[in-house]
């Protein structure tokens, strides 16, 4: 897994997360797969990122491959971390194949899911 | 028998070991030509049932390993995953999708392998799952 804030790269490539600072706002461009091997490192990425107590935290999901039910769990985790400073974690445009994952696990109700990033950050 | 990928392989209880087997049965997958939302699924299905046997199975102890047995055919993929523990009572987990266990990090697996997949089921001590998919 990587993770880029335009410099700080890590080893592996079978998950690269691209954080951007948008206003108050942090976005997380998810690309590739969230199996098993990377979930935790996603975790542990996420749970760090919402330790800064942003007010939200937008993950940007359509370069999202594949994602386990641990991957589920660390986005759940970040939003459980958000929510104790009353931040948000909002989803934008998953593949369809991660939106099914997403309708079949229900996480669709837990979590707004957005068509674009403009639009999760500004509603 | 020709044009049948029928293995049986023995791993250590880790997440790396896991991938391998996981790769060797998706490669089998996409060489009959299986679509990708089955390809999806059953990697679904493959994670989930390796994930619970090292983690929830064996307890990621490296003195247990997980057998994992495979058959890919033009029809059908049957894959059985057997861990060293002492299995569970699949029908005692509770429900992921039902409003109060939606917050919860954990406890998506079988149902996700159940939704995933045509058929699934475990011996009676719940220490193997055997899952079908057909190929549609």
């Amino acid at each position: 897994m990587s993770i880029t804030d335009s410099d700080t790269p890590y080893a592996d490539s079978e998950l690269v997360l691209d954080v951007l600072q948008v206003g108050p706002a942090v976005v997380v461009r998810i690309a590739g797969s969230a199996g098993m091997r990377e979930a935790e490192q996603m975790r542990a990425a996420l749970e760090k990122l919402a330790d800064d107590k942003p007010p939200l935290i937008v993950l940007d999901l359509s370069s999202m491959e594949f994602i386990c039910s641990m991957g589920l769990g660390a986005i759940i985790q970040s939003h459980l971390r958000s929510r104790h400073h009353n931040g948000q974690v909002r989803l934008v445009n998953p593949q369809p194949a991660v939106l099914d994952l997403l309708e079949t696990t229900r996480l669709n109700k837990l979590f707004q899911i957005y068509p674009s990033v403009e639009q999760a950050v500004r509603t | 028998m020709e044009g049948i990928c029928h293995k049986r392989m023995v791993i250590a209880s880790d997440l790396e070991a896991a991938r391998q087997v996981e790769n060797t049965i998706l490669d089998e997958v996409e060489r009959y030509g299986y679509s990708d939302a089955s390809a999806f699924s059953i990697r679904l299905a493959i994670e989930e049932g390796l994930n619970n046997a090292i983690k929830h199975g064996n307890g990621y102890d490296p003195n247990k390993t997980v057998q994992v047995a495979f058959a890919v055919t033009p029809q059908q993929v049957v894959i059985s995953i057997t861990d060293e523990g002492p299995g569970f009572d699949p029908a005692r987990v509770p429900d992921p999708t039902c409003d109060e266990n939606l917050e919860k990090p954990c406890g998506r697996g079988i149902m996700l392998m159940r939704a995933y997949m045509d058929e699934i089921h475990y011996n009676p001590c719940g220490n193997q799952v055997r899952m079908v998919k057909k190929n549609s």
